[in-house]
């Protein structure tokens, strides 16, 4: 046991092992650095599904195919820009995915690196953009498909808004991190936007439709492990018979979420706790992790960007100390790897 | 327009430096008396070994059992120096935890290679469908553990924590430049060993071979959902 002895401080004389460096000197956590991170994080598992061997080659099931497919049913001129795109993948699949996949390692590692984190976040937001547009076919908005069960207005987007709210500045996370960069008027007006939006889109076009909201779970079905295709087929079933109250049901929450930010910090907390539930259960019960498990996705679509959203508007009831003060909270539990 | 085979070459290469460095670290530990690191230097040896040879079939060798052994034996090192760490420290993440999970990944590749094949005593890349696998939801929480341990590994302020912890000052916060001449095992290392020590026993370095390693494991947890 001589390593474990190292550790422990020796065993003859235990007790005289300075204390743990997270517990002596670790300074006050940065939340805004971690949501960062938690970003990058995302960044690196797409960047890492983008190196899938299906990604690199052409034809129907290859990346050209996937973005081609994006096209159908969008009016001409969006339709144009995307299979554009989608024959410069064609021809150079290997190079382009190469290329894509080394953008998103960027993003993730240089939000790590503090001094490129501002010009990843900026990379992060445009990158998104166009992923949405190329890659989500402007996430089926203008089909009318845009429904937040199947990841409308597009997963992708939300890295944009995230990338916007966790650009890195100084000051206090009160009253949520969100809130630190561009304030808290801005940051609530982003909030009340996007689940006004998703209320909206929960209820417009096919977003309400049984027949609809079935084929969407049904659509990623193949391929999921079968505990999973298990729930799927519920989901489907409750979407066939009650797609509609289903739908109604998302718009009344995301309202409700909405509205949650103006409230006191413990009713704030109710709505994302809501917030929270109701998407990690579409994520997995209806948006099957992006369709990840099923082996074919490039990200895991909005069910988890949408959670870490909620999550950077979790109300913050301490302050966070000064520089010359560090010792003045709680000290968090240290986290070595 | 065939599977990229050049990038199963490069993962495995990658692997394969990283079982090189970590093999000329624990010489290095070895020789100067110093015990701190040593098993996250073997089992990253260990990993990348293994993981080259799923990467790319020519290079794998040796029985899977054997393998299987080696990383359950890892795993039970990893939880019980997890368990002493809490004990010690009290509630935190040690970095033993991490070690922990990825001897864990690397038996599960080992019991359900699907998408992988046993040839010659070591698995492939060529495939059969069928049969038992790794349950994909798991694969996903796992590549996801690994690409989490990555980022906040590249990001810890304490360097050299992937491979030592938070709890060895005079080594995790100072490097192994001032390691090489103060011992924290009491042992020592001088000369030619303390030289090429404080060339590769570079604490930033030490995490990037933990980085590489996390990706290259989660890159293949992903291959086989």
């Amino acid at each position: 046991m001589a390593i474990a002895e190292t550790e422990l401080g020796g065993a003859a004389d235990a007790n005289s092992l300075p204390a743990p460096v997270g517990a002596q000197q670790l300074p006050p956590r940065d939340l805004q650095r971690t949501f960062q991170l938690l970003l990058a994080t995302v960044w690196l598992l797409d960047a890492v599904l983008q190196l899938q061997p299906f990604m690199f080659t052409r034809g129907s099931n290859g990346l050209s195919g996937m973005l081609n497919g994006m096209a159908s049913g969008n009016p001409g001129w969006i339709a144009h820009t995307i299979t554009w795109n989608g024959s410069i993948v064609y021809h150079q699949p290997i190079l382009t995915n190469a290329a894509f996949a080394s953008i998103q390692f960027l993003i993730a590692f240089g939000i790590v690196w503090r001094r490129t984190t501002t010009a990843a976040l900026g990379l992060s937001a445009v990158w998104a953009l166009g992923v949405w547009w190329f890659g989500e076919g402007a996430g089926g908005i203008f089909l009318g498909t845009a429904t937040p069960f199947g990841g409308g207005p597009g997963g992708v987007l939300f890295y944009a808004v995230l990338a916007v709210l966790l650009w890195p500045s100084e000051g206090s996370d009160q009253p949520f991190v969100a809130a630190r960069t561009v304030g808290v008027r801005v940051a609530k007006g982003i909030w009340a936007a996007v689940w006004g939006i998703l209320a909206v889109l929960a209820l417009v076009g096919s977003g309400r439709s049984p027949q609809a909201l079935h084929d969407l779970v049904a659509k990623v079905d193949n391929g999921q492990p079968g505990w999973l295709a298990h729930i799927d087929r519920s989901s489907a079933s409750l979407f066939l018979h009650h797609g509609t109250t289903a739908a109604i049901l998302l718009a009344l929450v995301c309202v409700i979420v909405a509205s949650g930010v103006f409230l006191s910090p413990q009713p704030a907390q109710v709505t994302i706790v809501l917030a929270i539930v109701v998407f990690a259960a579409i994520w997995v019960a209806v948006q099957d992790f992006g369709g990840i498990l099923a082996g074919g996705a490039t990200d895991p679509n909005s069910g988890l960007p949408i959670l870490l959203f909620a999550l950077a508007y979790w109300p913050q009831a301490e302050r966070r100390p000064s520089r010359s003060n560090p010792r003045s909270v709680p000290m968090p539990t240290t986290v070595e790897v | 327009m065939g599977t990229p085979t050049w990038l199963y070459y490069l993962f495995g290469t990658l692997m394969f430096a990283v079982a090189g460095y970590c093999l000329v670290l624990l010489v290095l530990s070895v020789t100067a008396r110093r015990p701190a690191g040593r098993d996250v230097d073997i089992s990253h040896t260990l990993m990348g070994v293994a993981m080259a040879g799923m990467f790319v079939p020519a290079w794998a060798f040796g029985p899977n059992a054997v393998w299987e052994l080696a990383f359950g034996m890892l795993l039970v090192w990893f939880v019980v120096r997890t368990v002493q760490s809490i004990q010690r420290f009290g509630p935190h993440v040690p970095h033993a935890l991490v070690h922990a999970v990825m001897s864990f990944a690397m038996i599960l590749m080992y019991w359900f290679p699907r998408g992988l094949t046993s040839g010659s005593g070591s698995m492939s890349m060529s495939g059969t469908p069928g049969g038992v696998h790794l349950d994909a939801g798991l694969g996903l929480l796992l590549a996801l553990v690994f690409l989490g341990s990555a980022i906040f590994t590249l990001a810890s302020p304490d360097k050299g924590a992937s491979h030592h912890g938070t709890h060895l000052p005079a080594y995790a916060m100072s490097g192994a430049t001032s390691a090489g001449s103060e011992s924290t095992s009491g042992g020592g290392s001088d000369g030619v060993t303390g030289h090429v020590e404080a060339l590769v026993a570079i604490p930033w370095l030490e995490d990037l071979s933990h980085v590489v390693m996390c990706i290259g494991m989660a890159f293949m947890l992903i291959l086989m959902i």
